[in-house]
């Protein structure tokens, strides 16, 4: 599994990494690019990494996740630009039984949101774009949503 | 120099942005923790501010703001992330 990558993300092949005989379910969350944003159009969204600490605080999720809940899992952030509708994130998990799938995949996008290196440029019709890095200001005081 | 060591500041997202690169090769008395850092980046970057919640890797391991730099070390200013 790359953790990074460039190139569109494949959901099914995420499930399919994922499946194993001895387990009864499998649970997948597809992060998409969102049309609006602070009530503008949105264009595209451009990912940026630190690779090298990206991937390893995936690796290290991935191996909490798995730890933690029994499960089988899979985790892939997309780089580079990202148009409308398009998966930016894809994780999934496996387990025996539906509670640890659920919550295994829940940890595995919740941790990667709050921990990995990865930055979003969100890009506007109005042609203007902006990084959400928690440098971002917004002239009324109001806080960026980010998620 | 003499109690002077270089370091490498990697940046990224808006500081990568306003510094026009990203990276910064800096001359540091030795010492220097990575938390300082950030006061001796160009006014641009600076003029962001430097959010609380920012983290720091020194060759690419995570570490913490009073982590004492060596000679040769790359330094990495993480940002709060919005990844997904």
């Amino acid at each position: 599994m790359r953790a990074l990558t460039s190139d569109p993300l494949d959901p099914g092949a995420a499930l399919a990494a994922v499946g194993a005989p001895e387990h009864g379910g499998a649970a997948m969350f597809v992060g998409t690019t969102r049309r609006e944003a602070d009530r503008r159009e949105v264009t595209i969204i451009e990912y940026e990494a630190h690779a090298d600490l990206a991937r390893q605080e995936i690796d290290r999720i991935c191996g909490e996740a798995r730890s933690r809940h029994g499960a089988a899992v899979f985790a892939q952030h997309r780089l580079g630009s990202v148009g409308i509708g398009e998966p930016s994130v894809v994780v999934a998990a496996s387990a025996p039984h539906r509670p640890e799938a659920f919550q295994a995949c829940r940890y595995l996008i919740d941790e990667i949101k709050r921990r990995v290196p990865i930055w979003k440029r969100i890009h506007y019709a109005d042609g203007g774009c902006e990084w959400i890095d928690g440098t971002t200001r917004r002239p009324a005081g109001r806080p960026v949503r980010t998620s | 120099m003499p109690g002077q060591i270089s370091v490498t500041v990697r940046l990224f997202a808006s500081m990568k942005e306003a510094a026009g690169t990203d990276h910064i090769e800096l001359s540091l008395t030795s010492g220097t923790p990575a938390g300082a850092v950030w006061g001796h980046l160009p006014d641009a970057v600076q003029e962001l501010g430097l959010p609380k919640a920012t983290r720091y890797a020194i060759n690419r391991q995570w570490t913490l703001p009073g982590a004492v730099l060596r000679d040769g070390d790359e330094v990495a200013l993480i940002l709060p992330v919005s990844g997904g």
